[in-house]
């Protein structure tokens, strides 16, 4: 009678990346694909598929195998043998499936822990799917509370809340020093991969400028071409550095290359403007001591790398925090599931009871003679309808309120129907003759 | 003013919720309870604004109590952090006003009769001037002082390479704390300079001398020193950070220890004690 919710998927949990290249789902329409029909087995779906993870979010009748369905037919689609998905996929139902849901949109399930992306993903396959008319009243209110819960989670735990990665960790730094990015410009000192990262990080958070100085002229030029900046030579080092507010040094220098001494003549000349720079050279640029000086925040490689350690461990500690908050959650969901399946026993018994009503109010109308006055027919009408209200408040009541309790549900509705005999099964005239007869 | 009333109880509950909410809402990340606080400290500003108002309309010696001029100076540094807050769109601030508030809102209510030597009538204006500018001045301060604590613990962390904790995270950048002490030395200190020039003025037209040896003059001029050196050393040095941000909290709180001390504790005619019988 209640359809179930169903999801079957992989992920970077349980399938390597050739595994999930190979079923990827990425724009494909349950509906024009066959698996959601008017009135097939599975009445919703929603498919997720980003390179991490693979999943089919279904609802379908409790009779039909649905695992194996969506399994036949993501394997056909996909040309592959449905044995090797068999071997990565892991099917959940009910409540684990509300809860993997929830917990993938909070970002609990990801390979980074509170990793922003899965939100925007998972929100573009839900409307994917509400394009192809492929969900309806369960997926509809699944997603949104899967959205709430993330938000919520996002608000109440820290757990996107620090970086989990050298480059972030510094734009994050920046932004507690400077106010606003687009304010203040940087400079690039020598190249290397994670400082032209580093760099990337910082434009994309905002930064105005990105000027670059390099030993060689050249390879300056190409940098700050890409950077969209301007090239200096290295002897321009100390003019370079009173414009920029923010310095990435990575050169493959065997000495320092600032002195406290030189940081401190030109804090002086910058009139005291902070100073924030990041060394990820091995060995360091930069003298470890300018850090003492006022308004200049240093930081080198293990700086970044031990804040960044730091943060993972305290969003696992967040996590713990996250997963209340998806329980408490699931368990509205659930209690909203439940009265869905009650919905139509209520509004079955409510017909019911205005049925009854309209049938005696037509009769007794009648026997008031051919011009009955209006305002005793009023009367009587409003009679007949409380009297129907006032006898099925009782009876609704009391099935919302079994309804709360879990797994009775389903049981309580089955007999409210039959003892009310919506389905229209009438006992048989002789059903109990061997009762009528003892009497 | 009246004694204490459901009205001012009322201010000062609404205060202090403010004080405790905004806390509250940074140590459990709780954010109803932060929108909860900032309303809380807007009804305690419009009640408090009520209850000057309608003080000045039906006291008629309320510039001889000096429960007035320590209601007004809360008022005041609720006011300037609201400005405050609307120029620097930070929520941080409020963490600060609130208590402010209602420290100076319950202290101006400790107070009954009191002696404050009200001016002849035509050296009123120097002496609204006086008070007026001093206000502003000590409101700004405040500000700067909460900036500068906000100041001094976040820098001392990123300095320190420790991380962030969450509840330093809802601090602004430094940047902005900075600023807001560039603010209170820029604006503050002309508006103190002037208040002194015009307690000096009306000093000379009710006592016929300009210095009275008073000991509210004496620690006022010191401070005002004070002031001129941060002043100095912001605009013509170029002073930042920590520095400037040390020295706004020491002139405020020896502000405040010499209103407490000298217009409550010693024979002054800045007096603001009650009156023993």
């Amino acid at each position: 009678m209640s359809s179930r919710i169903h999801l079957i998927g992989l992920s970077h949990k349980t399938a390597p990346v050739e595994i999930r290249e190979q079923f990827a789902l990425a724009g494909w329409n349950p509906v024009a694909g066959g698996l959601v029909q008017e009135h097939g087995p599975i009445t919703e779906a929603v498919i997720l598929s980003t390179c991490n993870r693979v999943e089919c979010i279904v609802v379908g009748e409790p009779s039909a195998d649905i695992p194996n369905l969506v399994r036949q037919t993501w394997a056909a689609v996909c040309k592959q043998p449905e044995s090797v998905l068999a071997q990565h996929t892991y099917c959940l139902q009910g409540p684990a499936a509300i809860t993997h849901v929830f917990s993938v949109a909070s970002s609990l399930d990801s390979m980074v822990l509170g990793e922003p992306q899965i939100l925007g993903q998972l929100k573009a396959a839900y409307r994917q799917a509400v394009e192809a008319h492929a969900t309806r009243v369960i997926l509809n209110r699944l997603f949104h509370k899967a959205f709430s819960t993330a938000k919520r989670v996002r608000t109440e735990t820290a757990i996107a809340a620090s970086a989990v990665s050298i480059s972030s960790a510094a734009v994050d730094l920046a932004r507690k020093i400077f106010a606003d990015l687009a304010q203040h410009s940087a400079l690039l000192i020598g190249a290397g991969e994670m400082a032209e990262l580093a760099a990337t990080h910082l434009l994309a958070a905002g930064v105005r400028r990105m000027a670059v100085v390099n030993r060689t002229l050249s390879r300056a030029q190409e940098l700050a071409q890409r950077f969209g900046g301007e090239a200096h030579p290295f002897d321009a080092l100390p003019q370079a550095l009173l414009a920029a507010d923010i310095v990435i040094t990575s050169t493959g220098s065997p000495t320092v290359i600032l002195t406290a001494n030189q940081l401190n003549e030109i804090m002086r000349a910058r009139r005291h403007r902070p100073l924030f720079l990041i060394d990820i050279a091995v060995p360091r640029d930069i003298d470890p001591d300018a850090n003492a000086l006022d308004n200049v925040y240093l930081y080198d490689i293990d700086d970044l790398s031990e804040v960044v350690e730091e943060n993972r461990a305290s969003r696992q500690h967040e996590a713990e925090k996250a997963r209340c908050i998806i329980e408490e959650e699931v368990s509205a969901f659930l209690r909203w599931m439940d009265e869905l399946h009650l919905q139509p026993t209520i509004v079955a018994l409510l017909d019911q009871g205005e049925r009854i009503a309209r049938k005696e109010l037509r009769k007794s109308i009648r026997q008031l003679g051919p011009n009955p006055d209006p305002h005793t027919v009023a009367i009587l009408e409003r009679l007949a309808h409380s009297i129907c209200h006032k006898i099925y408040h009782a009876p609704i009541a009391y099935l919302k309120r079994r309804s709360q309790e879990e797994g009775s549900a389903e049981r309580f509705i089955h007999q409210a129907r039959r003892m009310f005999q919506l389905d229209g099964d009438i006992p048989p005239e002789d059903a109990h003759s061997d009762r009528k007869r003892q009497d | 003013m009246l004694a204490w009333t459901w009205f001012e109880l009322g201010i000062a509950l609404a205060y202090l919720a403010g004080s405790v909410l905004y806390p509250l809402s940074l140590i459990l990340r709780h954010p109803p309870f932060k929108k909860a606080a900032h309303a809380a400290a807007a009804l305690g500003f419009a009640l408090h604004s009520m209850d000057l108002l309608a003080a000045s309309v039906l006291e008629t010696n309320l510039l001889e109590q000096g429960q007035f001029y320590v209601s007004l100076l809360g008022w005041s540094c609720v006011l300037l952090f609201f400005l405050a807050w609307w120029r620097f769109r930070h929520d941080f601030l409020a963490l600060i006003a609130a208590p402010l508030a209602l420290l100076f809102f319950v202290g101006s209510m400790a107070i009954h009769p009191a002696t404050a030597i009200v001016p002849e009538r035509w050296s009123i204006l120097w002496f609204g001037f006086h008070v007026g500018a001093i206000f502003l001045a000590l409101a700004l301060l405040a500000l700067a002082c909460g900036a500068g604590v906000g100041y001094i613990v976040l820098e001392r962390t990123i300095k320190s390479k420790r991380k962030i904790p969450p509840a330093l995270q809802e601090l602004p950048a430094l940047d902005t704390l900075d600023q807001v002490n560039a603010l209170a030395v820029t604006v503050g200190f002309p508006l103190y300079t002037l208040s002194m020039l015009a307690g000096f003025v009306w000093a000379a037209f009710t006592w016929k001398r300009v210095l009275t040896a008073d000991p509210k003059e004496i620690v006022s001029l010191g401070i005002w020193a004070l002031y001129a050196i941060l002043f100095h050393q912001r605009l013509a040095l170029g002073w930042r950070g920590r520095k400037p941000a040390k020295m706004a909290i020491a002139i405020f709180l020896l502000s405040l220890a010499s209103l407490v001390f000298i217009n409550f504790l010693l024979p002054t005619h800045h007096s603001l004690a009650p009156i023993h019988p």
